[in-house]
């Protein structure tokens, strides 16, 4: 698996990611760190929990992270769910939530895959 | 006033003068006069002391004299010999007492001589009288002989004569000159003479120059011929009568050329009198120049008075003078006042007329108004309803809406009017000067009444002479409202197929060469205005209400506004012509700062072009800003000589590079040349077509006959340049931005990076690291303070900051670091965040962020802002 089949598996755009880093290189090295940065979790605690300003800050800092790695889908559904929390909680959120645990679990799936297949 | 004080001080002046000069005179009169009174109380003094010494020693001689005759007398008193022994013991003792005569007298005056010659007494009677009486007595005589002058001295005594009588006295005699000498009376080297004279004034001795028999005569003769003439009577007068009663007198001469004084007394033993003269010659000179020089002191001290005088007056005229014009100038400077409190008075009840009729003009436009918004209002109101009563007729509602969203329109643009209005009356119309394109404003308004020129059918066209700066300071939201005010007025009162033409020219600004004043003009040919509403146009509020204009659109004020914009605010001029019937013309006139920023520097190759077009104006205005762009231009204002000139070019086989058609020309519109040139030329020749409109309509057939594109009116330079740019062939040379270049000197920049994600940092990091840059991470605000903080000033170019992050947001962390006591507290801040809400954009400006990137972060981006602020 490529890392542009990564890209199309989860729903992103190599293209625009290449346009931005110019090195193929740079572009794995973050997608592989994606997995690793804690905004995911803690977006899903702080939801349980009902820290609303925490879950808003998480969803938008996936949101960033999405934006610079070009993950649209997951990007897409995450900034919906940061506009939901943005003045606090609204029934919207539980919904998107569940859109955006859906987008990160292929996000994820997809980057696994890839890393699996690259280090075989 | 002033003369009066003048004269006052004058007359004065000449009062004190002339009171000194009266005094000092008469002190210097007095003085003299004084002076000569007191010469001549001590001529009385020094010349009775002198009569009185004259008169002893006369006395002491004559007393002398006659103690020896009594001598004589005693040694051979009578009876005591005989007659002849006492006449020899006589003689021998008058010869022993140097007595030259002696002799014997008797009682009626016979002299019996003992010795010398016979006497002759000068004036016997008094004589015997006074020897009959026993008495002694003096007398003169004279020597019968030899007429020498005798003084004789007799004393009574009793001798017998010769005759046989007794005689009364013996007579001893001795020369006046005797007298004179012993008596020193005409000492030569003395001032002082005398004479001795008798009650009748004949001499008994004279001295001097005397040489009259009376001492009388000579008085007389002294005064002969003189001022006093007359005095001599008196004086001799009053000398008989004081002799007569044998008083002392005492009298002074006044001859004109001198003083003499003359005193007289009587001498003892004798009727005679002394005279005294003393001549005043010497003493009055002294005198005399005594008084000169108390003259000349008194009028030395009057001038010194004098002058001290004028200068005290001088002094007191001058500050006189100087109060007077103190008091003239403020007289003046009130009278000013009054007039300026009248002219103020005048002005303030002006103003309330003005006030007054402002007031009237508001109330009168305020039903106005209530009316005109009531008009749209009703038609909206209305046509909701309508709109409600049809709702399921989809057409009907439809309609209703369109009126509904016009008459919205319309009364928007009336409180738009009213706000800009009610800006202007409160003083609060600013201007926000910008860095305007004069190119963008024309195109911009072109553009928008392109859509209402079209629906009236009217022909518009737009030319440009000579625009040299495209870039100007203004403020272009009221440009554009002037320009689109003037163009909306012209379309509005213009019929269809009616023109209007807007021209825009440039000239050397008289503010300086920063300044260019730009002419802006709009012409139509509309119903035009009469000359009475020509001249309250500018008025607020002002319409014309005329059966022509009997729909009135607007609210009055557009034009108010207008000239406000223009007049007062941008300082520049606006002029109308108007011509009822013929049209309108507006003429806006505004010195414009030229935009700091140099223009792009545009050049193009050095084709050979040619410009086609009507307008003599456009096309020389063309080629020039052709030429100025590096391109070799040449014109023609009609389609068959622009033929000419391309056959001409052809067979030359130096074909125009690039050809400028107008799609409007007097013999052949611009399709068909750009078809025969086609025809002629092939297709490797550009051909464009100048167009003030819309060419949408007429771009299939243009391009059917072979145009290859659309250039816009107004030609500015820029224009020109960006149109014909695309038809440069990649290997002319052009310059190329080369941002990389540029770049290279933003290595080893420090930027702080205020991120809490850390993959975003990493990214961030990675791009920015690989342009050289120095990247220190901040993972939020709190820790981007404080690293700020404790770096040394300076050690940061710049900061990227990340909005929302824990702890500390990106917020907060500007103001902290604005608010910081360093030289670099105003260091760059970039915010950098995935919201692109204006808001936050607006937000983060006000916090004091210097800009705003979105993310992700686009390295160019960043570089070029980077390279704005630190650059």
């Amino acid at each position: 698996m490529t890392l542009q089949e990564c890209y199309a598996a989860m729903g992103g755009s190599y293209d625009e990611v290449i346009g931005r880093l110019r090195s193929e290189r740079l572009v794995q090295k973050f997608v592989l760190k994606f997995l690793a940065d804690g905004s995911y979790q803690l977006l899903c605690s702080s939801m349980e929990s009902q820290d609303y300003p925490e879950a808003f800050r998480a969803a938008h800092t996936i949101k960033g992270m999405c934006q610079n790695l070009s993950f649209t889908v997951l990007g897409r559904s995450s900034s919906t769910l940061a506009e939901a929390l943005r003045n606090g909680y609204t029934p919207e959120a539980d919904p998107l939530l569940e859109q955006v645990k859906a987008d990160y679990a292929s996000t994820a799936q997809a980057i696994q895959t890839f890393q699996a297949e690259m280090e075989a | 006033m002033k003369n009066k004080t003048t004269r006052f001080l004058i007359a004065s002046l000449i009062g004190v003068a002339v009171l000194c000069v009266f005094v000092f005179s008469f002190l210097a009169v007095f003085m003299g006069w004084r002076s000569l009174d007191t010469i001549t109380q001590v001529g009385t003094i020094y010349m009775t002391g002198m009569n009185e010494r004259i008169t002893m020693h006369f006395a002491t001689t004559i007393e002398y004299r006659l103690s020896h005759v009594e001598n004589m007398i005693s040694a051979a008193p009578p009876g005591s010999a005989g007659s002849l022994t006492l006449r020899e013991a006589l003689v021998e003792g008058a010869g022993a007492r140097g007595l030259s005569y002696l002799a014997l007298c008797s009682t009626d005056g016979s002299f019996e001589m003992l010795c010398g010659n016979p006497v002759q007494i000068t004036d016997p009677e008094p004589f015997l009288d006074s020897l009959n009486r026993g008495e002694q007595k003096v007398a003169v005589g004279s020597d019968t002989v030899t007429g020498e002058k005798l003084v004789l001295l007799g004393v009574s005594t009793s001798y017998p004569m010769s005759d046989g009588g007794e005689c009364t006295a013996l007579v001893a005699g001795l020369p006046v000159d005797y007298f004179k000498s012993i008596l020193a009376l005409d000492k030569e080297d003395s001032l002082v003479y005398s004479h001795v004279i008798r009650k009748d004034g004949s001499f008994v001795i004279r001295s001097g120059d005397a040489y009259r028999d009376s001492y009388f005569d000579r008085i007389r003769s002294i005064f002969q011929g003189l001022k006093h003439q007359n005095d001599s009577g008196q004086v001799v007068q009053e000398l008989a009568a004081a002799m007569e009663q044998n008083a002392d007198y005492s009298t002074v001469l006044n001859l004109d050329s001198e003083r003499r004084h003359l005193y007289c007394t009587k001498l003892p033993y004798s009727e005679w009198y002394l005279v005294t003269v003393l001549p005043y010659g010497e003493l009055d000179k002294t005198v005399r120049s005594l008084s000169h020089q108390w003259l000349l002191l008194a009028l030395a001290g009057c001038s010194v008075i004098l002058m001290a005088l004028l200068m005290v007056f001088g002094k007191y005229f001058g500050l006189t003078r100087r109060q007077l014009r103190a008091v003239e100038e403020a007289k003046q400077a009130a009278d000013e006042a009054r007039y300026a409190a009248e002219e103020a008075q005048e002005k303030a009840e002006q103003a309330q007329r003005e006030a007054e009729h402002a007031n009237r003009a508001k109330s009168e436009f305020l039903s106005n108004m209530s009316h005109d918004i009531r008009t749209p209002m009703n038609a909206i109101v209305g046509m909701t309803a309508i709109a409600t009563a049809n709702i399921d007729n989809p057409k009907q509602v439809q309609h209703c809406l369109k009126k509904i969203t016009l008459s919205s329109k319309h009364l928007l643009g009336l409180i738009n009017d009213v706000l800009d209005m009610s800006k202007i009356e409160s003083g609060k119309m600013t201007l926000n000067i910008d860095q305007v394109s004069l190119r963008e404003v024309v195109d911009g308004i072109v553009n928008i009444a392109q859509p209402q020129l079209k629906a009236k059918n009217q022909h518009f066209d737009v030319s440009i002479h000579d625009i040299s700066t495209e870039n100007v300071c203004c403020d272009s939201v009221r440009l554009n409202q002037v320009l689109l005010n003037l163009i909306s007025n012209a379309i509005k009162f213009t019929p269809e197929e009616g023109h209007i033409h807007i021209s825009l020219y440039e000239e050397d600004s008289p503010k300086g060469d920063e300044f260019v004043r730009i002419h802006i003009q709009v012409r139509d040919t509309g119903i035009g205005m009469s000359e009475e509403f020509k001249s309250h146009i500018f008025d607020s509020f002002a319409r014309e209400d005329s059966a022509r204009v009997h729909r009135t659109e607007g609210t009055g004020l557009g034009m108010a506004i207008t000239k406000f914009i223009v007049v007062d605010a941008m300082g520049g001029s606006i002029q109308v012509e108007s011509e009822r019937g013929k049209g309108t013309e507006f003429l806006v006139t505004l010195d414009l700062e030229r935009a700091e920023v140099v223009e792009e520097d545009m050049i193009l190759p050095s084709w050979n072009m040619l410009v086609v077009d009507d307008d003599r104006e456009l096309c020389e205005s063309t080629v020039k800003a052709l030429q100025s762009i590096g391109v070799n231009a040449e014109w023609s204002l009609d389609g068959s000589r622009a033929m000419e000139m391309v056959l001409r070019r052809h067979r030359r086989r130096d074909d125009y590079q690039i050809i400028l058609l107008d799609w409007k020309l007097p013999d052949m519109d611009g399709i068909s040349i750009a078809r025969r040139i086609r025809q002629e030329l092939g297709v490797a020749v550009p051909i464009l077509l100048i167009s003030a409109y819309d060419w949408g309509e007429i771009e299939h057939d243009a391009r059917e006959a072979g145009i290859s594109g659309f250039i816009s009116k107004p030609l500015f330079k820029s224009t020109l340049f960006n149109s014909l740019r695309a038809f440069m062939s990649p290997e002319d040379p052009q310059e190329e931005a080369h941002p990389e270049e540029s770049l290279h000197h933003l290595e080893g920049r420090h930027i702080l990076l205020a991120e809490d994600n850390e993959l975003n940092w990493e990214i961030a990091s990675e791009l920015l690291s690989a342009e050289g840059l120095e990247l220190e991470w901040a993972e939020n605000g709190q820790i981007c303070v404080e690293k700020f903080q404790t770096s040394p000033a300076g050690f940061y170019d710049a900061i990227l900051m990340d909005l929302r992050m824990p702890v500390m947001s990106g917020y907060e962390a500007t103001q902290a670091i604005r608010s910081l006591d360093r030289p670099d507290s105003q260091i760059p801040i970039i915010a950098m965040t995935a919201d692109a809400f204006a808001e936050d954009i607006k937000r983060s400006l006000e916090f004091g962020m210097n800009a705003h990137i979105a993310k992700p972060i686009d390295v160019r981006e960043v570089l070029r802002l980077l390279e704005k602020y630190i650059g």
